[in-house]
Parts: C-alpha cells; structure tokens; sequence
C-alpha cells in the first residue's frame, strides 16, 4: 500500500453544472401529478354525470375510506407502525363530528377541522406512551383499544340531536347535516373528493418534506436518524397525529354521508379489513391509499350487484396480507406498474416481431 | 352497589371464564416462544372448529361427543397447516409481521364462516352445561367446572411438558435462540410442528368452551382472542404461570363487573382495558424493549 | 479541543471503556486499535446512543453528555458509521441536506441545497444529486455519508472506519477529503481507522485503544512507533 498522497486537491466535481437554479422534478413525479389531476378532473366533471346516485354514493365512501387508508399507509409505509384499530378512530372521528354537529351551530368545514384536531389529539395521547413499546406491543395496544372503543360505542351509540353527552335519542331519526352548498348526494361527492384531494396533497407535501425525510431515516436506521438530529420520537408521534387527523376528517365525511350512524357499523374486524386493503394496495405509495379504498368500498358494492357473497372478499383479503407479506411489500401500487410496463414492453415486442419481415430466408407464411 | 349474594354467580361465571383465557392464553405463549408467532388467529380457528362441530351434530346427526373431537383436530390441523406453509418463508421477519400474516388467516377463516353459516343466532349446548351442582346458593354447571380446571390442569401440565420431555425442552432451546438450536441437533421442523399442533388443539378446546360459556357467534369468538392475548401479553409472552394468573384475573374482573349496573354494558372492555394499563405499566421500566418476548 | 476525562462504560459484565481520560486537540486526530479495542463505543458514547458509566466529555469547553442524543447534531456534533447509513431511499442532495433541516439556522429548501451541492461537490462524488442513493455503489454511498458529515457548520466529525472496504485509489481520495475537513470547515475531525497509511497521512495527533483502555496517545509517527501499540495489534509471546 503506497503513502496517501494528500498534497494534489482532489479533482473538481462536475455536479456545478446543475447547482444553477432549484431542484427539477422527476418525469415520475411529473407523471404522478398529472395522473392525480387526472382522476381529480373525472371524479368532479365526469362522474357524477354519467353514474346513479346510487353508485355516486358508494363512490363516496371511496373516497373518504381512501383518506383513512392514507392515515394508515402514512404510519405503515412511512414510519413503519402498525395500528389494527384505524376503523375505530373512524369511528371516533364520526361520533365526534356528531356531536359537534348536533350540538353547536358552527359552519361545516369549521365543525370538520375541528374533528380532526380532536381525533388528532386522542390518536396523539395513544401514541404516546405506546411508542416505548416495540412494533408488535404497540400494534396490539392499538387492537385492544380499537375493541375496547367497538363496545363502548355499541352502548353509547351515535349523537343524533338527542339529550345529554352522549347526546343519543334512540327514537330520533335525525340526520348528521351536510354543508349547505353540497346537500345532494352528487354534490356531497364532489364536495369530498375536493377535502380528500387536500388531505393527499397534505399528504404530499409531507412525504417531500422534511417529515418525509426524517421518516425514511427512522424506517432505514433509527441511529443514522439521531445522529442527522432527528427527534425519533417527535417524528413518530407526528405520523400518529397526521394519521389521526385524517381519519377523524374521514370520519366526519362519513357522518355526513350516511347521516344515520350504528354501531355495528364499525366492527373490529373492519381495522383488519383496512389493514389488509392497505398492505394490498402498497405501502409505499400514496396511490396505494386510494387502490385501498376502491378495494374496501368499490369491491364489495360490485360483488353485491354481480350476485356474489361480499364474504369472498373477506376470504381474498386474508389471502392478500399473507400474500403482500410473502412476497411483495409494495403491493399493487409498486406491482401495477411495474406489471403494466412488462405488458407494455410484451406488446411492443410482440408487435415488433409479427410486423417485421423473417430474416432466416424462410418465405412468409 | 350489590351485595356478596349477588356476586356469586359472577364470581363462578368468571372462574370459568378466566379458566379459558387461560388456557388459549398458555397456548398462545408456548407457540410464541417456540416460533416467535403470536397467533392472532386463534380465537377465528376455535370459532370455526365450534362451528363445524355444530353442523355436524345439527345437520348431519353426528354424535356429540364425535363433533367435539372434530372441533379440537380441526384446530390443531388447521394450525399446523399455517404453520407448515408459512411458517418457515416468514421465519427470518420480525414478530410484527408474523403476527400480522396470522391476521391474514383469521380474516380467511371469518370470510368462510359468514359465507358458510352467516350471522345466524346459534347456540351450541355441551352436555356438560346440562349438569351442575350447587356450592351454598350458587348453580356451577359442569361445562364452567371443565373450564376452570382445564386453565389450570393445562397450565401445569405445559410448564412440566416444558421442562421435563425432550420435546419440551426442545422448545424451550428454539424460544431463546433458533439458529444455535438447529445446530445442536434438535430436529426443529418437528419440535415446531409439535408447538403449532399442540397451540392448535388448545385453540380448538377453547373455541368449544367459549361457544358454551359466551355465545356461538364468529366475529365474538374470533375477537376473544384478544383477551387471550391481554393475559399472554402481562406474562410478558413468557411465564406461563402468569399467563393464568392474568388470565383468571381478567376472566373475573369482566364477569363480576355485571351486576354492576353503572358499568355493566362496559365489562367487556374490562380485558382491553387491563391489558392496555399492564403494558404501558410494564413498558415503564423499559422492560418490554429488552424482554425476549418484545424482539 | 476535545477534553475525555475517566469515560467508563459497562454493559453487565463487559467493561467495553475503562477510565479513559485523552484529550484531542484541534486538526485530525486519530483514534486507533485492535478489533474489539471500544473505539466504536467510543463514538456511541459521544453520539449519545450509550450513556457512560463514570466519566465527562467536553467539547469546546461544553459539557457534550449533558445533550439529549438528537440535539447532538444542533450542536454541531456529525458522524459516519462503520456500515455506511446512508438513507437508500432519499436522493443524494436529499441525504445530504436534511442534516440542515433540523438545525436553527440551516435556511430554506434553496439554501438547504446550496449547501448540500457544496458538500457534494468537496467530498468529490459526481453523479446527479437528485439520484436515489439506494441505486449507488459502495464507494459513492460512503462519500454521501461523508459529505452529510461535512455539511452546514459542523464542530466535530467522527469517521468511523471510513476507508473500510475500499480499494486503494478510493483511500487516497478520502484521505484528501478528510485532510481538507478541518481546514474548510473549522471543524475537529477524530478518525477511526484500521488503515494505518490513512492515519499516518491525515491525523497529527493518534490515540490508542486496548481491551477499553487508552494506552498511547500524542504525534501520529511516534504512536506508530510505540512498541506497547505494536504489542497491542500483533500480540507477543511473552516467555512463562
């Protein structure tokens, strides 16, 4: 081994040439944008349109439980925490945008923000002590509460207008408001994907940013995060707290949607449901929230129209955890592309080969 | 407040009730220290053994004491599939996500029960519910006696399995380190075979005790799971004595919670709720990140 | 000036450091020894992952230990680590620039990169920063995990085996890069290295590690001459 020379500067690095100007965007990040505006412009212009109320509505539900799932896609892909009760907060988040629905006058969007900074604040104080625990003491911690809530709400039941805290008439119908400028159902559909969209785009600027950043930093090496100063534990009670927010804004939209809301509405085995449909459509895409969504509300609403039992599904979720957890972490929203740009490359291959002339002096045929 | 008098029946019901937790408690933990997988499937594979067993004595006329002993295989052999299949591919990943992959088989399970029974009200009727004696004032049935004393015959019997047979033993070597385990000799595909099967049976008891002792209903039975894993998770994934202890605790602050009108329709809560204060008491002392158990 | 006094860490019956008291002045110093010397504990200590037994740190005449482990970086402290952590999933002006992101002072996103290009550039790597570092080599992932080191105004860089696995043309990049640390950026730089070419080049002063104790420590060519550090690495036989 020679002496290290260390008298002759090390060369210039040709990285200058790019330092002009801010950071460009990626082609697929371009692609992810336009795709998002895409599906944004057909769900406000085109579908309401072309589609029956009734599936306008299940549409709906599409969309907020895609906003649940994104809380929780945020904590597992993100952060790497697994919470088996985001069901359950959805609850919280509906039975908290009820009560202060019924009880207080405050205009819709008011009344909906607050609900989420109250989920947030109750998903927060979980979270707190819970991140001491290690994953799996913490995923349960978030079982056992989320069936602990389950039976809570069965006797406590939904805020309808009625008496007291609990604010529950079991006699009353009355439905959970809706804002005043989307009172229909189409118009309550696009009302929601708009408030979806933010919360995505909140999402985003997240994931871009310094949170995301420090996230992947906790998720590859909780050391390496430390030592770039990241407060771990700030970060990951940060991901509880926007996970929560969002559900209890989804929340809110639920009440809205159904306006009558039961118990059994919200069984413990819907957080499994959830997380399977997460795990099913990636992780590590924020796309993956909204394939979770189509899976969780879309799916079943086909299956009753085909005729099919909606038990199918419950079966081909299970299968779907097993199967993501084998072999393919990212899930769909990594898989699809990857399988439709192998489909493409198949096709275009295919196409190469008939159009051209044979080259081994055989005739055509 | 009620009286010692209107205790008692509770206090029977919830010696029984804790009984089982117990025992699919013990079953839990001695699967967990062999193959680091807590079966979160467990309550789903004992709904399920109960289920097929009241089909094939209301539908098919099979003799009870036949369906029963279906009920318990069927445990076993389902959970000894799962384990044989999917066991070893996620062997090397983290407790988490083992658990989770369990989650995977119990939605499977559930999705099969509503398909195949719906939500139909049952119920299933040991005979043993049939047949009771008193102590002072109170009627105890045979099923509850079954219960109580399996928890705690099972437990004592696992521990001594545990230290004494070479299978036990065996597992007991692959809970602390798998890999030194496999190079001592010790035939681990069978000793885990063992440990899932074993876990499987007492899984299908239980389901069999629970349909009689709470109701036969898949979503119910499948989420006492988690009163199972409350008593497990206080011993720390670890002493089986404790899991009893916890058990039997929790079995008796729900049940004895009921005449208790002001949080009577909460008492089911009772085994979230204690569960949730034991971890968060335990993981005070950091003693969950460095306990075995916590990996 | 780095002032250790009495550092001792045990973990149950392991005494990984036993009352080692060394000072490292200013410039490149170089911390050295035999596999299992606590070298790496050292910079655990110092990072804050390990919380000592017995003993101080002062740097820069503040009390280092008194620092909960993530404000470590606020302060200025850096470091790499044996296996290299950069974070795959970032790119490499990402990787670089989040050292800014959680410091007072770092500036906004533009100034962030600014800063982070800089760095890029000084450590010598030349592929496109906003490449994913997960679908780097070797070589050049050290280099980011060196160039987080470097970035914004750090006070103490610790390089933990930097040169580990790297062939001899990539060393005598490095060994420049870090020469060139302390001079840049004003920062104390403590290297960790088996390399003894390496040490001999880049640090004025050496310490010595041994079963946790420090057993030489002063002018890098004389360490290097030490027969106890010889002792140390080799083994001797002595006669019964």
């Amino acid at each position: 081994m020679g002496a290290v020379d260390t008298s002759t500067p090390p060369p210039a690095a040709p990285t200058s040439k790019v330092r002009a100007g801010g950071r460009r965007l990626q082609p697929n990040e371009i692609r992810g944008l336009i795709a998002m505006a895409i599906v944004v412009v057909i769900a406000l212009a085109v579908l309401p349109a072309i589609l029956s109320v009734y599936w306008v509505t299940v549409l709906t539900a599409v969309a907020y439980i895609s906003v649940t799932a994104l809380g929780l896609n945020l904590l597992m892909g993100r952060v790497g925490l697994v919470s088996l009760g985001q069901i359950a907060v959805l609850a919280m988040g509906a039975w908290i945008f009820s009560k202060l629905s019924f009880s207080t006058g405050l205009p819709y969007p008011i009344v909906l923000i607050l609900t989420g900074l109250i989920t947030m604040v109750l998903g927060t104080l979980v979270g707190l002590p819970a991140l001491r625990l290690s994953g799996l003491y913490l995923a349960l911690i978030t079982l056992m509460l989320a069936g602990a809530i389950t039976i809570a709400l069965r006797t406590m039941q939904f805020p309808n207008g009625g008496p007291g805290f609990l604010g529950n008439d079991p006699n009353s119908s009355a439905a959970v408001r809706r804002p005043s400028i989307a009172m229909s159902d189409p118009a309550f559909f696009r009302y929601t994907v708009i408030v979806c969209l933010i919360m995505f785009l909140i999402a985003l600027w997240h994931v871009r940013g310094k949170a995301g950043h420090a996230w992947a930093a906790i998720r590859q090496s909780e050391p390496a995060a430390l030592a770039a100063g990241v407060n771990i534990t700030l970060y990951k009670l940060w991901a509880f707290a926007l996970a929560s927010f969002m559900t209890g804004v989804a929340g809110g939209l639920m009440a809205s949607d159904v306006g009558r809301l039961y118990a059994i509405s919200f069984p413990t085995d819907k957080s499994i449901v959830l997380l399977a449909v997460v795990l099913m459509g990636g992780i590590y895409s924020l796309w993956g929230a909204l394939i979770a969504g189509a899976f969780y509300s879309l799916l079943p609403a086909l299956l009753n129209d085909w005729g099919l039992p909606a038990d199918l599904l419950t079966i081909l979720f299970g299968v779907g955890i097993i199967q993501v957890l084998l072999t393919a972490p990212g899930g769909l929203a990594q898989q699809f592309p990857r399988d439709m740009k192998n489909l493409g490359k198949l096709i275009m291959r295919l196409f190469r080969r008939s159009s051209a002339p044979p080259d081994d002096g055989r005739a055509p045929a | 407040m009620p009286s010692w008098q209107d205790f008692q029946p509770f206090i029977v019901t919830g010696l029984a009730l804790g009984g089982v937790f117990s025992l699919s408690g013990v079953g839990m933990v001695v699967l967990y220290r062999a193959t680091g997988v807590l079966n979160l499937a467990y309550g789903a594979v004992g709904a399920m053994g109960a289920f097929i067993a009241w089909a094939l004595i209301n539908d098919h006329g099979w003799p009870e004491g036949v369906a029963y002993l279906v009920c318990i295989l069927f445990g076993g052999v389902v959970t000894l599939a799962y384990g044989m299949a999917f066991g070893p591919p996620l062997a090397g990943r983290e407790p988490l996500v083992k658990a989770v992959a369990t989650l995977g088989l119990a939605l499977i399970l559930l999705g099969a029960m509503s398909w195949i029974w719906s939500d139909k009200a049952r119920s299933m009727v040991l005979p043993t519910t049939k047949e009771g004696f008193y102590v002072g004032d109170v009627l105890v049935n045979y099923t509850q006696v079954i219960g109580l004393a399996l928890g705690i015959g099972v437990t004592a019997f696992t521990a001594a399995f545990l230290r004494y047979t070479k299978l036990g033993t065996g597992m007991r070597a692959l809970a602390d380190d798998r890999e030194i385990t496999a190079t001592l000799g010790v035939p681990v595909r069978r000793v885990e075979a063992a440990a899932w099967f074993g876990s499987g049976i007492l899984s299908g008891a239980a389901g069999l005790l629970f349909s009689n002792l709470v109701g036969l209903d898949a979503a119910t039975l499948t989420f006492l799971v988690i009163s199972s894993v409350a008593a497990a998770l206080i011993a720390r994934l670890q002493s089986l004595w404790v899991t009893l202890a916890a058990g039997m605790f929790i079995g008796l602050v729900t049940a004895m919670a009921t005449p208790i009108l002001s949080i009577s329709q909460y008492r089911d809560m009772a085994p979230f709720v204690i569960a949730t204060i034991a971890l968060l008491f335990l993981s005070r002392h950091g003693s969950l990140a460095t306990a075995k158990g916590a990996r | 000036m780095i002032d250790i006094q009495g550092l001792t860490v045990r973990f149950g019956g392991v005494v990984p450091l036993d009352g080692v008291t060394v000072r490292f002045e200013a410039g490149t110093c170089g911390l050295i020894g035999p596999n299992g010397a606590g070298k790496t504990t050292f910079f655990n200590v110092l990072s804050g992952f390990v919380a000592p037994a017995a003993g101080s740190v002062k740097a820069f005449g503040e009390d280092l230990l008194a620092l909960a482990h993530f404000r470590r970086a606020r302060w200025g402290l850096r470091r790499t680590f044996q296996t290299e952590q950069a974070i795959e999933e970032l790119s490499v002006v990402n990787n670089v620039a989040m050292m800014l992101e959680h410091v007072p002072g770092g500036g906004g996103p533009a100034a962030r990169r600014e800063a982070a290009l800089e760095a890029i550039e000084f450590v010598g790597i030349d592929v496109d920063p906003d490449v994913q570092v997960g679908t780097l080599g070797a070589r050049d992932r050290r280099l980011v995990e060196v160039a987080r080191a470097v970035v914004g105004k750090p006070r103490l860089v610790l390089l933990d085996e930097p040169a580990a696995g790297l062939p001899d043309e990539e060393t005598e990049h490095l060994g420049r890069v870090i020469t060139r640390i302390p001079q840049e950026t004003g920062a104390k730089v403590i290297l960790v290295e088996h390399d003894m070419t390496l040490v001999g080049a880049c640090c004025e002063t050496t310490a010595v590690l041994d079963f946790g104790k420090l057993i030489a420590s002063g002018p890098t060519d004389e360490v290097l001459r030490d027969e106890h550090v010889i002792k140390a690495y080799l083994g001797t036989e002595e006669p019964a």
